[in-house]
């Protein structure tokens, strides 16, 4: 048989053998699959680079926010991505969707970011299908918490750190009550639920302030607001951070650049087009300086 | 024994007779594309028999329940691995079904001292752009049969002929929408239903006209203590996975 497709030809006898071992008592556990298959996960730097101990700063330029509005979670990124000081891209991604009701925002390291999504994405596919049920909230939470503990000797390594945040919706919640819920990681992978907001990222100690306040103090309290006024809120919140943080874009006027935004509900996750964000981009100027 | 021919064939026509037995009895699984996409649908007594390999990809058989877990989870593996490594586009049913599934069927099924796999395999492909849907079945002996709009598989040869025809004088075409796909998918598993029931003989004779009214009757024998299930593959669904079982009020529509 000729060897056109590496994996595919070696897969069946070595499922052979890693059924003898794994698929009798099947656990629908990707990362395990992953890992049978000798996918490099983890990237071994030489021994001399490594020790760097507990003084590594993780390097995590950028502002990503999520808040609990009336019909879920709303969760948005600029899009600026930076290399020291200088900006190498402005169309980055940062808000991704994992499946049809979970959404993780990242900061850091966008290599491992982006593996990190990537491997939750196809896990949580891989455990629907081959255990015929989605896998629980609970189950979720922990898979992420997994994938960020393994990658803490990157983390420490100084190139891998990655930190963000999870939104998801919780079905099982009563019909008249909000599902969203929004999960902040450590380094670590410990999980904390954050109640009404969160944010990560270099910008965000510019505005955590700002959200706790609208969130106590505010005429419309964050959780009763509705989609519209969520949005509003969240570009001024980003136009905030864009102001005092450099990794973190503002809104970009000519090139038509706009953050991500996407709001997790009952119905699923989905995208806040690009013209309902101009319109409410004009909607979050000070009287005066609407453009 | 393999220096013996006469023996290995021999005992190669048991293995297909023992196989053959054990499979006739078994619940037929209809496949038939709609204007909306692919269904796959049967009527099972609890066990699930409709499952979701990948995002364009869904699985039906029947055989011993064990067997058909093993190969789901082969296939399921292979893809997922597959679709992560490169990307879930380059996921596609002709290289899953001639690199992994045929040969392991084959294999098993020729040597002789071990054990076989007591099934019939259907695979459905929902075409991406470009690509016409597709329907495999894959026999326990490894042989691998390509159909595009309707396709069956049952305990015998001569029950998936029977069923055949009865889709190929039925059928108005793959224009068809759901209702009408799973009406006459249930029309056609009933004939199947009826075949096996025969006997052998009885089955292969040209007696094989099953009439509407005995269809439904043999329908709603089925569904005291059965169940109808049914999982389609939609273009129109959102996202990637294009797979979903129906509900039992979807089904329930359909239903004369």
């Amino acid at each position: 048989m000729s060897d056109n497709g590496n994996f595919l030809n070696r897969m069946r006898t070595e499922h052979e053998a890693f059924a003898l071992k794994e698929v009798m008592n099947h656990k629908g556990d990707f990362l395990n699959l992953l890992k049978h298959t000798n996918y490099p996960l983890k990237i071994d730097l030489p021994s001399e680079k490594t020790q760097h101990g507990a003084d590594i700063e993780i390097a995590h330029s950028t502002t990503v926010v999520a808040v609990r509005y009336r019909d879920g979670v709303m969760i948005a990124g600029d899009r600026r991505a930076t290399a020291g000081t200088s900006v190498i891209y402005d169309r980055a991604e940062k808000v991704l969707q994992i499946d049809r009701h979970s959404v993780l925002a990242i900061s850091g390291s966008p290599a491992i970011a982006y593996e990190i999504a990537r491997i939750l994405e196809h896990s949580f596919q891989y455990f629907r299908r081959s255990q015929l049920q989605e896998l629980s909230l609970e189950g979720k939470l922990r898979m992420l918490s997994r994938l960020i503990r393994e990658n803490l000797p990157m983390a420490l390594q100084g190139i891998g750190g990655v930190i963000p945040i999870f939104a998801l919706y919780d079905l099982n919640a009563a019909d008249d009550e909000n599902g969203g819920k929004i999960f902040f990681y450590d380094a670590l992978g410990a999980h904390f639920e954050n109640v009404n907001f969160a944010t990560t990222g270099s910008g965000s100690i510019w505005i955590r302030g700002v959200l706790r306040y609208l969130s106590r103090f505010g005429d419309t309290p964050l959780q009763e607001m509705d989609v519209r006024q969520a949005t509003v809120t969240i570009l001024r919140l980003l136009d905030t951070a864009s102001e005092y943080d450099a990794a973190t874009s503002g809104y970009n006027a000519r090139a038509q650049i706009f953050p991500n935004v996407k709001t997790v509900t009952r119905t699923g996750v989905e995208d806040i087009a690009d013209d309902e964000l101009e319109t409410c981009y004009a909607e979050a100027q000070p009287d005066g300086e609407a453009s | 024994m393999r220096d013996e021919p006469y023996r290995w064939i021999e005992a190669i026509q048991d293995r297909r007779d023992y196989i053959e037995d054990q499979l006739r009895v078994g619940s037929p699984v209809v496949g038939l594309t709609y204007d909306d996409g692919m269904v796959l649908l049967t009527i099972g007594r609890g066990q699930r028999k409709i499952f979701e390999v990948h995002d364009r990809i869904a699985l039906s058989a029947i055989g011993h329940p064990a067997d058909i877990e093993r190969l789901r989870m082969l296939v399921t593996d292979t893809a997922s691995v597959q679709g992560f490594q490169n990307a879930t586009e380059d996921v596609n049913l002709h290289r899953l079904t001639n690199f992994v599934l045929a040969h392991t069927f084959k294999q098993a099924f020729e040597s002789i001292v071990g054990e076989a796999y007591i099934i019939k395999m259907l695979l459905a492909e929902l075409g991406s752009t470009g690509d016409k849907n597709r329907f495999t079945c894959i026999n326990y002996d490894g042989n691998v049969r390509t159909d595009m709009t309707s396709t069956v598989i049952g305990g015998t040869e001569v029950i998936e002929t029977g069923m055949q025809n009865y889709l190929a004088t039925a059928s108005t075409g793959s224009d068809r929408d759901l209702t009408a796909a799973l009406q006459l998918g249930l029309e056609a598993w009933a004939v199947g239903r009826e075949l096996s029931s025969r006997e052998p003989e009885e089955a292969e004779s040209e007696e094989t006209q099953v009439d509407t009214v005995q269809m439904h009757e043999i329908i709603n024998v089925a569904r005291e203590d059965g169940e109808i299930e049914a999982g389609v593959l939609e273009t129109t669904q959102r996202g990637a996975s294009k797979f979903r079982l129906l509900t039992s009020q979807e089904i329930e529509t359909a239903l004369p």
